[in-house]
């Protein structure tokens, strides 16, 4: 499904004295089976932006269209449920989320929400429970005897349960400790690359943008001033600082390489490999000074 | 809830905004004490126009205490009602079976709803002009004399700001999880009355458990810091006794002394 912004405006409390404008003028499309990710300084509009994804905001002003459904100021609740389908949503801390009292009765949760049987929920679960690698003696547990990271795949598997064509992740590793947050990562890149989801990722962790995306999107104070591959957000080291933004490890070595007098002829490299490669050209062609 | 506890207070710079939160606390309590003199028209008068210059005084509008009112609308056309068809004395207008009209009924329910409408608006007036955590200070200060005997006055203010302090994060929690639970197909505003009732449990767990998660965490954060209630904390938000003070309490002196004068 491919998502376009179009002018999207929105106001916390309009009319008010505390109205707050979060987004103003929000323009720009993702693409279907893309990895998206939204970067900007906190207070930028980030979470508010994807909260339209699946209505659980509506625009002020301007429009936001999923695949074939329109969302403007007038649409109605029943139409975003439909959409709640469609867009799958994992919230920061998604183990808040958890109130069954097994594992599996939580994942199924959605799935039962959305009117499937008992017996398809279950068969859902099991494979969704699979898919977040979860280990079959915990199935049967209650979610808020696992450890924090456990806790998250439930929360995760719950969402991936509903079967969405989207997945929306806001800080979905926030907490979690490096292997942790590795495996999770790999995880929706498994999904993306296999079920072709379409992924939307908000993050501050920039060697996961580097990583992962293949589409980023910068905001900042509700409009977005950057959008374009990663490779080009992050050709400009400086502009990156201005915008409170920084650099993937990666890049942030190749930089300090070409200001010694490195030359990279494809822009700066994002990911280790892109860097080794080019390291290893350069060194084999002697191009470096 | 919102309005019940938050959005009450009303930042203006006026006279009663500035007055102590122990005095406004204390005249508050005080005014319902004495509007139970009043028996006549004449001191329900009297106490009028004292609500109504406290009021004129806040620089507050007066649709604020409209929404004060309106919750309690229910309960005091209740009561008026009652006063108006069961009481008994006086010259009878109207009468059916056990209801009737009399002109003691008439009275009384007057004043019953004059008494009504002027606490909820002295009571209107405290919670909109002193933010909540300088009426914990107050009711802690207030409260200091049954220290003697042995009530836990500083653990219960305590817990009162506490509970105070917590009101915004745990709305913010509620919104969060409700968001979280209409992603999966939660639908919280339709269905039969079971069906909500329902939808509750995938709210309220959740809130629990993070409640309890978040009370311990600050027990913890508290006791690290060697936090003991007892006399010898200071206090951050001074409270300090100023001369308008003294005189609006000497003002409701007057007041009681001519409602003593006035009553029947």
């Amino acid at each position: 499904m491919q998502i376009t912004f179009e002018k999207l405006g929105f106001t916390y409390q309009p009319g008010t004295p505390l109205a707050f404008t979060a987004l103003k003028d929000v323009s720009f499309t993702i693409a279907e089976h893309s990895y998206t990710a939204i970067v900007g300084h906190t207070g930028s509009g980030k979470s508010t932006l994807i909260q339209h994804l699946n209505g659980l905001l509506k625009p002020t002003t301007g429009t936001v269209q999923i695949g074939e459904q329109v969302i403007t100021s007038a649409t109605s609740n029943k139409d975003l449920n439909k959409l709640r389908r469609k867009v799958g949503y994992v919230f920061q801390f998604p183990e808040a989320q958890l109130f069954e009292e097994t594992v599996l009765k939580d994942i199924e949760f959605a799935p039962l929400n959305f009117g499937y049987s008992p017996k398809e929920a279950r068969q859902i679960a099991i494979e969704q429970a699979q898919a977040v690698q979860l280990p079959t003696d915990v199935w049967e547990k209650s979610p808020f005897e696992l450890s924090g990271g456990q806790m998250r795949r439930v929360a995760i598997a719950g969402i991936l349960a509903m079967k969405p064509e989207v997945l929306v992740l806001d800080e979905p590793t926030a907490g979690l400790d490096p292997q942790g947050s590795r495996e999770i990562m790999s995880l929706f890149q498994r999904l993306h690359q296999e079920q072709g989801l379409t992924i939307v990722l908000v993050t501050h962790n920039m060697n996961d943008v580097a990583d992962y995306a293949d589409h980023v999107v910068v905001l900042e104070k509700g409009t977005v001033v950057g959008d374009g591959q990663p490779r080009e957000i992050f050709a400009d080291p400086q502009w990156l600082t201005d915008h409170h933004l920084g650099l993937p490890q990666t890049t942030a070595f190749a930089y300090q390489l070409q200001q010694r007098g490195f030359v990279f002829t494809e822009g700066l490299p994002l990911t280790e490999k892109q860097l080794a490669h080019e390291l290893a050209m350069m060194l084999k062609g002697g191009n470096n000074q | 809830m919102n309005k019940l506890l938050l959005g009450r207070y009303i930042h203006a710079d006026s006279f009663v905004h500035k007055l102590d939160a122990r005095a406004k606390l204390f005249l508050s309590f005080y005014f319902i004490v004495i509007i139970f003199l009043c028996n006549n028209w004449q001191t329900y008068t009297l106490l009028g126009i004292l609500t109504l210059v406290s009021v004129v005084c806040s620089k507050i509008k007066l649709k604020f205490f409209w929404d004060g009112i309106r919750p309690l609308v229910w309960l005091i056309i209740f009561t008026v009602v009652l006063q108006l068809f069961f009481s008994s004395g006086g010259h009878v207008y109207w009468q059916w079976g056990i209801f009737r009209i009399t002109s003691l009924g008439i009275e009384n329910a007057i004043y019953i709803f004059c008494r009504f409408v002027l606490i909820v608006c002295m009571s209107t007036l405290l919670t909109l002009t002193t933010p909540p955590l300088q009426i914990a200070d107050g009711m802690e200060a207030l409260m200091k004399p049954l220290k003697k005997v042995k009530v836990p006055v500083d653990e219960i203010a305590l817990m009162l700001s506490i509970a105070l302090r917590f009101v915004p994060t745990l709305m913010d929690e509620t919104t969060k999880i409700m968001n979280a639970q209409r992603s999966r197909g939660v639908n919280f505003e339709e269905g039969s009355l079971w069906h909500r009732a329902k939808m509750l449990v995938p709210l309220l767990i959740p809130l629990f458990v993070s409640s309890f998660n978040r009370a311990e965490d600050l027990a913890i954060a508290m006791e690290a810091r060697g936090y003991r209630g007892g006399s010898h904390r200071t206090k951050y938000r001074q409270q300090v006794w100023h001369r308008n003070d003294t005189l609006v309490m000497m003002l409701f002196a007057v007041v009681t002394g001519l409602l003593i004068y006035l009553r029947k």
